[in-house]
């Protein structure tokens, strides 16, 4: 009876949990749905599903004269795979030498390290142009990577490297410093490998929080350079669109990027935050 | 001396490449602070070639700008009740979601989603659900839970209310995530042993899982707090600060004077007061949430 009675309890709690959880996501349920449905199926139904399915959202929002998808995308690739790409060589060479110094060094640069954690975005946005146009890179690439490597994300990038290379033995990085083996050699041949789960953390994390900055590229990049894909939303769309199909088709096609990543990653990314979080 | 020196060289590479991040921190992040601050105390503005030393003027106006008043009650008020839904909904998702099974695994990533999108994407689809023709009076309407559509983006206390709940919902992902990691450091044989000494659910939630999950707590409040602080891109897609202002966070008011109304020196002067606020807040509730933990 009680062995019953275990069995609708444990399928009673599968079936609210699963009813909440869908309850939670109905906006990106109502974003896919929507996408492959005309105006007027949205209106009279939004809940409903595609039948029969369009996929003239889709069409028209790649088909648009402004590029606003495809050339969002190329934008926002460029912005993130510089960054990262830069971002984790400098951030782990900068943890593996200042993880070598004597603690009251190290814990001096840290100290000021967690202030990049904790500074609000707007706070220095604009004399960050200043400096950017100070040196000819504002509204520029180049300006929006440099300020990207130097703000927030080394602080993180360096507390979780830190983390990971605080634990790689001593004996190991002697006996290579014994074989005369150079600083750069040990951290790239030696400690790298060590610190993989690290630099996927970093990779993963920063990936996403470029990809998805909007205050950074609206003003560092401004309106001469194109869009991100962030930005480009924002300026195309504007307030008050009322062609949901139109809007729901731009957002998924905007979504699929970081969610389809998102998904491959996924095992990766709940141990990283999970890790940084119980530190 | 001489092995020495040439070890001392052969970092030189290693040296050079921790020299170049630590010299693009403090370019890119410390020195536009020190350039903030010093701008605060000046009438810095772009549209003019000179700038003059102002004092604590700017810091003055502070006190009697009703607008800022304003911009920080919005800020507070919406800190503060994101922070306690987020964490309230995150604990009772972790403790609905905390099974191993399969379902159970992709209800996890599923509830996750949210996190992953950018503000501007989540901003949109919320504003077509929540705008006057949207999605949730053109349904309210049709089952006739409401005559006439109603304004949630459109008046004061809806748009702040339909900001507190599209907030929260983003950051939801995270502090589930938070608590179930939480939740698995928590033995089981407590649980068994409070069953067998007869505990309630409710006295079981309180008496363990609630105290055992503070470390997470701590993590999870504290980074609540400073995303609502830093927010942005939402409100400027949800209302952009509207209707009369009501949902300008400090964010959006900084912005406003710095590149609307070009006033660099009162801008600074307001950063500096977010930075302050940000930094007092985070270190407090830092500190009280651990005496929490410490205590147990």
């Amino acid at each position: 009876m009680t062995a019953i009675n275990d069995v609708l309890r444990s399928r009673a709690r599968l079936v609210i949990a699963g009813v909440v959880t869908l309850l939670f996501v109905a906006p990106i349920y109502l974003t896919i749905v929507n996408a492959f449905k005309a105006q007027s199926q949205i209106l009279e139904s939004p809940e409903a599903l595609p039948i029969p399915p369009t996929i003239d959202n889709l069409s028209t929002a790649l088909a648009r004269p402004d590029g606003l998808i495809q050339l969002g995308l190329q934008n926002s690739l460029i912005d993130v795979v510089f960054s990262v790409a830069l971002l984790i060589p400098l951030a782990s060479a900068f943890s593996f030498y200042i993880s070598r110094r004597k603690t009251k060094a190290r814990a001096a640069v840290l100290a000021l390290l967690a202030a990049g954690l904790m500074i609000p975005p707007q706070v220095i946005l604009l004399p960050t142009i200043q400096i950017l146009t100070f040196f000819g890179l504002d509204h520029s690439y180049p300006g929006l990577i440099l300020s990207n490597l130097g703000g927030g994300y080394l602080s993180f990038a360096v507390f979780v490297y830190v983390g990971f290379m605080r634990a790689v033995p001593n004996e190991i990085i002697e006996a290579a410093r014994l074989d005369g083996a150079s600083g750069l050699r040990i951290w790239w041949g030696i400690v790298m490998p060590l610190v993989r789960p690290a630099t996927a953390t970093v990779a993963i994390f920063s990936s996403l929080w470029i990809w998805n900055d909007f205050l950074n590229p609206l003003f560092i990049l401004g309106p001469l350079q194109g869009q991100t894909i962030t930005t480009g939303l924002y300026l195309t769309i504007g307030q008050y669109s009322v062609d949901y199909g139109q809007l729901f088709g731009i957002m998924f096609l905007a979504a699929i990027v970081p969610v389809v990543g998102y998904l491959f990653v996924q095992k990766q990314f709940i141990a990283g935050l999970t890790s940084g979080s119980s530190k | 001396m001489r092995t020495r020196k040439s070890r001392a060289s052969r970092d030189n590479g290693l040296f050079g490449l921790a020299a170049v991040a630590f010299g693009l921190y403090l370019c890119f992040l410390v020195l536009p602070l020190l350039l903030s601050l010093k701008s605060s105390f000046t009438d810095e503005n772009p549209l003019r070639a000179t700038s003059g030393f102002v004092g604590l003027d700017n810091y003055g106006e502070m006190i009697h700008d009703d607008q800022l008043h304003a911009s920080l009650g919005f800020t507070l008020i919406l800190a503060v009740g994101v922070t306690i839904a987020a964490n309230a909904i995150g604990i009772a998702f972790a403790m609905m979601l905390n099974r191993t099974n399969l379902s159970y695994r992709v209800m996890r990533t599923i509830a996750f989603l949210p996190q992953v999108l950018s503000g501007v994407i989540v901003g949109f689809v919320w504003q077509t659900i929540l705008t006057q023709q949207g999605l949730l009076n053109v349904t309210l309407q049709r089952i006739g839970l409401i005559d006439s559509p109603i304004a949630w983006l459109g008046s004061p206390n809806l748009a702040l209310l339909s900001i507190g709940v599209v907030v929260t919902w983003i950051l939801t992902g995270f502090t589930t995530v938070v608590y179930l990691a939480a939740l698995q450091g928590v033995p089981v044989e407590l649980y068994d042993s409070a069953a067998i000494d007869g505990a309630t659910t409710w006295q079981r939630f309180t008496r363990i899982t609630f105290p055992l999950i503070a470390p997470g707590m701590t993590i999870s409040v504290t980074i609540s707090l400073i995303t609502v602080l830093k927010l942005y891109d939402v409100i400027t897609v949800l209302t952009g600060g509207g209707p009369a202002n009501s949902t300008r966070s400090t964010a959006l008011y900084i912005v406003k004077l710095a590149f609307t109304d070009n006033r660099f020196g009162y801008a600074s002067a307001v950063a500096m007061l977010v930075l302050a606020m940000s930094a007092a807040i985070a270190l407090s509730v830092t500190s009280l949430l651990r005496r929490r933990e410490v205590n147990f």
